[in-house]
């Protein structure tokens, strides 16, 4: 199926300072494949992408690119766009106040005497999502669409354009499998006409499900690149971290106690007097225990935590418990002081205050009980950030670098230090391995068995079925606001709980 | 790094220009008695931009501040002139009138969700309003004629020469000890130090300045009591920015507001501080820029919220908000009053005053936004 080879990286050196971020790296890519590159953060994926989107210019590393047995000289990303090579970013970069068709194709609407020609607009996206096999209204407003129908907006986009190349960067990461479906269904009819594909993710199936071949990057260097009928996941992974990981998820079921989490029938709506958005949610989570809550994009995962701790919506009906008594909590502030505490999805948003150090981070949401007198007790804070930073092993040469300078993987461990400063009896995470690499992965696990052993309770939203099934010793399917099914680790399986996500299926337990 | 010392540097490098123009066309810039006017003004305006800081890191603003100014003093000259209030207790009422009504304000910001613009841009009017009202239109001095009381004295008493020397002494060795202390903490935690060389210079150059500071005001009348005034808020402010939670919920805001909510910060609560905070700083500004003018006219304090807000992004601090510190804005008041005094001096014509105050304005701005790019 595949051809000649359509891109050629020979020897590639990329230094940035005296970090050297790609170290004699070669790779091809073929027409009508699809190459995935795997590697964990900072292996170098992203910046052999960039070399690839003109970002970093010819002359800032050493080593050629060609591009159809031409040399590559890329200066600016147009260069990169005019050679064909299409770069689909994880982060959107589309307009939520403008339709679908002229999201599409912004920078190069049609037009007639200098006046936007709408029913060209139209009737070319109409074309382009249809070639696609997209069904999206085209006069849409990009906002009212879910993420997931973002993302395929900026796939067609790029379509648009004809691309020789397309490079994803994760692209599924906020999508959910439906959604992914339908992506991947996008890339194999590409992949027919001829395009070349290069895929990064970090969910092996999905690699697995597409790619013709998968390169490994680690630590810059290439550790290999399998044909996708050689090789299996567990070689994968083993190239990716160097050591093989007999067990991806090692939950350790700990002895459970009293209940310290219960919500009985509870509805939400976003506002007053709005409908119900939550309808009827029970669940209990004990000491010791990981409950995992699993749904569709827009099942309303995010909205019930968020709603737990004070920071979404107004509820309407039912009650939430927290060791036995009545928690209607006002703000993130009040559930914390409670010991109920949030590990938000989006770091960046929600997480991190990016242009601050990694110590004011950390220490953001229990500086009121580091104080002598009126002032800060920066000795204590220093300590304990010290502590954490030890305990997760987060990988900082200073307590005082900018948190924004860190990998994935160890922001999202500055995210969950900070929450564990606060000493919380439950734990709300959500989705609290998205986007970083399988070593941060496990080691987020064990500390999860680690609070499960220390009595706390765990709740674990992931939209990764794999990692509900491998972490959760319970598991709530959320299917559009309410309870679509509730299942025991022995009980569950990928089809059950899909199913119930889906609405196809009563409560077993 | 490099980006903060050529900021700096900059900064310093436009003092110095500044100063050797003025000088030049008005040798009488650097006598004695001007520098000891111009720290006077200095102290007016950095008071006030202190204040200012302490809202913009929040990623807040006060527009209005110049009028508070006028009202601030206006009430107080007020109580003292026609009702005979002794000066302490009028400055007394008018300073809790003030943290009342800026914490009122800060209400409607961080509560009712008004932006900070629109509301403090509807007090600039309001306050100015009630100022004139509340001096008939008139002229109403702050103390009976020729006399002085505690009000006049903000910015009328001077240290004898000997105090001035020994609060120089004092205040160096405050600053030696918190040098010291800071680096053993810092280095026991292996927190990045400066070398002891370096330490040491940045210690005697500082207390160079302290001691030349004070023999240049000791050549005219002494150290004045508001340039004292000054080094009190801009210690308060920088130990509140720096060494208190509260002060870290207002990078924190500035920085990113929804993380900070959903860390637990308590947001609302730290908005209404920092315009409490304000209300304290509009007052004891207000008070010394009357005092500085003999008396409340309907002039005191008009456009001073736009040399505050000058002052604080000439020395760094970001419109945004989450950056700021207060010897930048310390940096970013003299360049101010520096330019407004020398001006005067020149008898340049209000016009062009104004127009040359706007353009340091958006100099500033398009310099900070050019730096911070590029670096």
């Amino acid at each position: 199926m595949s051809g000649a080879v359509v891109l050629e990286a020979r020897a590639i050196v990329k230094r940035f300072g005296g970090v050297t971020a790609l170290a004699d790296v070669s790779f091809d890519l073929r027409a009508g494949e699809v190459h995935a590159l795997c590697g964990e953060n900072g292996a170098g994926k992203s910046t052999l992408i960039k070399l690839l989107a003109g970002v970093h210019p010819q002359g800032s590393y050493t080593g050629d690119i060609r591009i159809e047995g031409r040399e590559a000289r890329f200066q600016s990303t147009r260069d990169a766009e005019r050679a064909g090579i299409a770069i689909i970013h994880q982060e959107l970069a589309l307009f939520p106040g403008m339709s679908v068709g002229e999201n599409l194709f912004l920078g190069a609407l049609p037009c007639r005497f200098g006046l936007i020609a709408w029913d060209k607009v139209y009737a070319q996206a109409i074309s382009v999502l249809a070639d696609c096999g997209i069904r999206l209204d085209p006069a849409a407003r990009l906002g009212d669409l879910g993420v997931g129908q973002q993302q395929l907006v900026e796939i067609a986009r790029a379509v648009a354009r004809q691309p020789r190349i397309l490079v994803l960067d994760e692209p599924t990461a906020a999508l959910s499998q439906h959604e992914i479906d339908t992506l991947l269904a996008l890339i194999r009819r590409l992949r027919a006409r001829g395009v070349a594909c290069i895929y990064i993710s970090h969910k092996l199936d999905e690699v697995f499900a597409i790619a013709d071949r998968i390169t490994v990057l680690r630590d810059g260097a290439v550790q290999g690149t399998r044909d996708v009928s050689d090789t299996n996941a567990a070689d994968i992974i083993r190239l990716m971290v160097g050591r093989p990981i007999e067990d991806l998820y090692p939950r350790r079921v700990a002895e459970s106690g009293a209940t310290l989490l219960a919500l009985r029938h509870v509805s939400v709506a976003a506002r007053r007097h709005a409908p119900a958005v939550l309808q009827d949610i029970s669940f209990e989570v004990a000491a010791g225990e990981v409950l995992g809550i699993g749904g569709l994009m827009g099942a309303g995962r995010t909205e019930l935590l968020m709603h737990m701790v004070g920071h979404w919506g107004v509820r309407t009906a039912g009650e939430v418990e927290l060791n036995g008594q009545r928690c209607d909590v006002r703000s993130p502030q009040q559930a914390l002081q409670r010991g109920l505490a949030l590990v938000t999805e989006d770091r960046k948003r929600y997480g991190l205050v990016l242009p601050q150090s990694v110590l004011f981070n950390l220490s953001l949401s229990s500086l009121a009980g580091m104080r002598r007198g009126p002032f800060l007790n920066k000795n204590l804070e220093a300590e304990r950030a010290k502590s954490i930073v030890a305990e997760l092993r987060i990988r900082v040469h200073a307590l005082e670098q900018p948190v924004a300078t860190l990998s994935g993987g160890n922001q999202q461990k500055v995210v969950l230090g900070k929450v564990l400063l606060t000493a919380p009896e439950v734990l709300l995470l959500d989705e609290p391995t998205r986007g970083i690499d399988v070593g941060a992965k496990l080691e987020v696990y064990e500390l999860i068995n680690r609070l499960t052993r220390a009595g706390k309770a765990v709740v674990l939203v992931s939209s990764e079925l794999g990692e509900l099934l491998g972490m959760s010793d319970r598991i709530v399917m959320l299917c559009e606001g309410r309870v679509g099914g509730t299942f025991t680790r022995a009980q569950a399986t990928q089809e059950i709980l899909l199913a119930a996500a889906m609405g196809r299926t009563r409560e077993v337990a | 790094m490099g980006k903060g010392i050529t900021r700096e540097l900059s900064m310093v490098i436009a003092l110095i220009a500044i100063w050797l123009y003025f000088a030049w066309r008005e040798p009488v810039f650097l006598s004695a008695r001007n520098l000891s006017l111009l720290s006077v003004e200095l102290s007016v305006t950095a008071i006030l931009a202190l204040g200012m800081l302490v809202v913009l890191i929040p990623g807040q603003i006060d527009l209005s501040a110049g009028s508070g100014v006028g009202l601030a003093g206006a009430v107080a000259a007020v109580l003292v002139f026609w009702h005979d209030v002794p000066a302490p207790l009028a400055l007394l009422i008018a300073t809790l009138g003030a943290v009342l009504v800026w914490t009122a304000v800060g209400t409607l910001i961080a509560i009712e969700k008004i932006p900070a613009f629109i509301v403090t841009l509807g007090g600039l009017l309001v306050f100015r309003g009630l100022h004139w009202l509340v001096i008939r239109n008139q002229t109403v001095p702050v103390v009976e004629g020729g006399g002085s009381n505690v009000y006049s004295a903000l910015t009328t008493y001077y240290l004898t020469k000997n105090t001035g020397f020994v609060v120089a002494t004092l205040v160096m060795l405050a600053l030696v000890a918190a040098a010291l202390r800071s680096r053993a903490r810092r280095g026991s935690f292996g927190f990045a130090v400066d070398t002891a060389e370096l330490t040491f210079l940045k210690l005697f150059v500082v207390a160079q300045l302290v001691v030349l500071v004070v023999l240049i005001a000791n050549g005219y009348r002494g150290v004045p009591l508001a340039l004292l005034l000054l080094g009190a808020v801009a210690a308060v402010v920088h130990q509140i920015t720096t060494n208190t939670p509260f002060g870290r919920y207002l990078y924190a805001i500035g920085g990113n507001e929804e993380a900070a909510t959903v860390s637990g910060v308590p947001v609302r609560l730290t908005i209404i501080g920092a315009y409490a905070l304000m209300g304290v700083v509009v007052a004891l500004t207000g008070f010394m820029q009357t005092a500085y003018s003999g008396a409340s006219t309907s002039t005191v304090g008009s456009l001073m919220e736009l040399d505050a807000v000058a002052a604080c992004v000439i020395g760094g601090t970001s419109l945004r908000g989450g950056r700021g510190t207060v010897v930048g804005v310390l940096f970013g008041a003299l360049i101010m009053a520096s330019l407004l005094n020398g001006m005067t001096l020149m008898a340049v014509a209000p016009e062009t005053k104004y127009i040359a105050r706007g353009l340091v304005l958006a100099l500033a701005v398009w310099l900070d936004l050019r730096l911070s790019k590029n670096g």
